[in-house]
């Protein structure tokens, strides 16, 4: 039902340790934003194909059709960028309107596709972690960020859940889509209604269920799992930190020298 | 047909192709790595108090009654399940809710608030909606800002007699829409316009996602008000429960 979460099962990479895993994408992710330089990013998006699908045995097609999910924010996030309204023309283009102009300037326009690479390069990296780290080991790594043991166990809680509602409702919407439940917008709303508020009834009913069972097997307010336990490769831990030294360079460079068409 | 005539209708051919036909149209998740370093440090810090509270006020609950806490964990998932599933379209473009102003309305802003920051991490690593450094800023105009405006429509309204499906659509609608202004609000301090500044900006980002924005806000209220009515209808015992989760 959920495509990365399947995917993330299958990952080649999914026994590597997930600290790693989450500290990679973090160096990257946070050095693009801070860099916004084009190269960088055109040499992340490489690097994260690389990892996952020849390392992580992704299909190479699942994973462009995965980077196409945010796009529609990135478009039209970005025409807001490129397009202003004005009564002064700037450099670029500019296009009368009445007695304004639709304009735009060279600048705002490198800073759009700067900010479109970055940003296509920054979810690469995210995808990098989600496609090859199953969610209990992501909670486990932000157990050990020291997060509030409340707030982890809820993770935990929904996470589990998740899926027993989701198949819940895809059987509700089964049952209703044969009966014609769907059959134009207004019985769609109707049904889809319909459908949320049975699936909210049966949630609580079961969320009572759930804690008699979790109750007769000695639940006294704390969940205690079982971790995986994960070795520490020092090739890799000295990989990311040889990349995150580079990524930082490049950023200080940048920074420090304005260099603007990077 | 003059000629004049024929471009008003391509053209308006041309909005409708781009604006219709956009496959994905989500709620207003600012995507993996669109808002600067600083921007993503001061609304992760803003949004911390509310998250802290709702943390302190669930711990309470729960060490008042450890059902609590499973039930807590099935609305946080609720929510979740809510915003991944398709909302059924005209255009067959695909679109979720947000969920978090039914959360509000059902367990409270504090409560959701901690949801909603949960249901963003879930969203963003599992949906790919949204992002790890964005979400600061998520959750400050999903969980927090449009979840409280809806709580306080929807307490305000209450009282007045006024009726009550009416109400949650009301609150659902505006809170949905206080949402897509904060985000529009984000992103123009992140991207001031270079003629005009902020305001200017806030103006175009507003003008370009009203296009997709606007009518989820109304389903999103229609699909509240239905399903209140029919929880108010079936489901008395447990609404009674979750009165005592986001009163209490």
């Amino acid at each position: 039902m959920l495509t990365i979460d399947k995917l993330c099962y299958y990952s080649k990479l999914r026994y590597v340790n997930p600290a790693e895993k989450a500290l990679y994408t973090m160096v990257t992710i946070i050095m693009l934003i801070a860099s916004r330089s084009v190269i960088m990013a055109a040499a992340i998006l490489v690097l994260n194909y690389y990892l996952n699908v020849y390392k992580g045995g992704l299909n190479g097609k699942r994973y462009r059709v995965l980077l196409t999910w945010p796009l529609s924010f990135l478009i039209f996030g970005t025409i807001a960028l490129f397009v202003n309204i004005s009564g002064t023309k700037l450099d670029l283009y500019a296009i009368p309107i009445g007695s304004f102009y639709l304009t735009g300037s060279k600048i705002g326009m490198w800073q759009g596709v700067q900010l479109i690479m970055t940003a296509m390069a920054a979810v690469s990296s995210l995808y990098f972690l989600s496609l090859n780290t199953t969610m209990p080991d992501i909670i486990s790594v932000l157990r050990k960020c020291k997060l509030p043991k409340i707030f982890v166990e809820l993770m935990m809680l929904i996470y589990r859940f998740i899926f027993i509602l989701m198949n819940v409702a895809a059987n509700i919407t089964v049952s209703q889509k044969s009966r014609l439940g769907y059959r134009n917008y207004k019985t769609s709303i109707k049904s889809f209604a319909a459908m949320l508020s049975a699936l909210f009834i049966n949630s609580m009913r079961r969320s009572n269920n759930l804690f008699d069972a979790m109750e007769a097997r000695g639940y006294d307010g704390e969940l205690r799992m079982i971790e995986e336990h994960y070795e520490q490769n020092r090739r890799t831990m000295w990989l990311i930190g040889c990349l995150g030294v580079v990524l930082l360079a490049v950023t200080v460079w940048i920074k420090v020298e304005s260099v603007i068409y990077i | 047909m003059t000629k004049r005539e024929k471009t008003i209708i391509s053209l308006s051919c041309a909005f409708a192709l781009i604006f219709g036909v956009v496959p994905v149209s989500h709620g207003m998740h600012i995507m993996e790595g669109y808002l600067p370093l600083v921007h993503c440090l001061v609304w992760g810090a803003i949004s911390v108090p509310f998250v802290v509270v709702g943390i302190i006020k669930i711990r309470k609950l729960t060490e008042e009654n450890r059902r609590t806490m499973v039930l807590i964990a099935m609305a946080g998932a609720f929510v979740f399940v809510l915003s991944s599933l398709k909302i059924p379209s005209v255009t067959g473009s695909c679109s979720h809710m947000t969920g978090t102003g039914l959360g509000a309305v059902l367990f409270g802003p504090a409560a959701t608030s901690v949801l909603g920051i949960i249901v963003l991490l879930f969203q963003a690593i599992l949906l790919a909606h949204g992002g790890l450094t964005t979400l600061g800023a998520n959750t400050f105009s999903m969980a927090i800002g449009g979840p409280f405006l809806t709580w306080i429509i929807w307490k305000g309204l209450k009282g007045t007699g006024i009726n009550k499906p009416l109400a949650i659509f009301l609150a659902t609608a505006l809170g949905d829409l206080f949402t897509y202004c904060i985000t529009s609000f984000q992103l123009a301090f992140a991207y001031p316009s270079e003629t005009g500044g902020v305001m200017a900006s806030v103006a175009k980002f507003l003008g370009i996602f009203a296009a997709t924005q606007v009518p989820l806000a109304i389903i999103e209220g229609i699909l509240s008000a239905l399903v209140y009515m029919a929880l108010m209808n079936y489901a008395k015992p447990e609404m009674r429960a979750i009165g005592l989760v986001a009163e209490k």
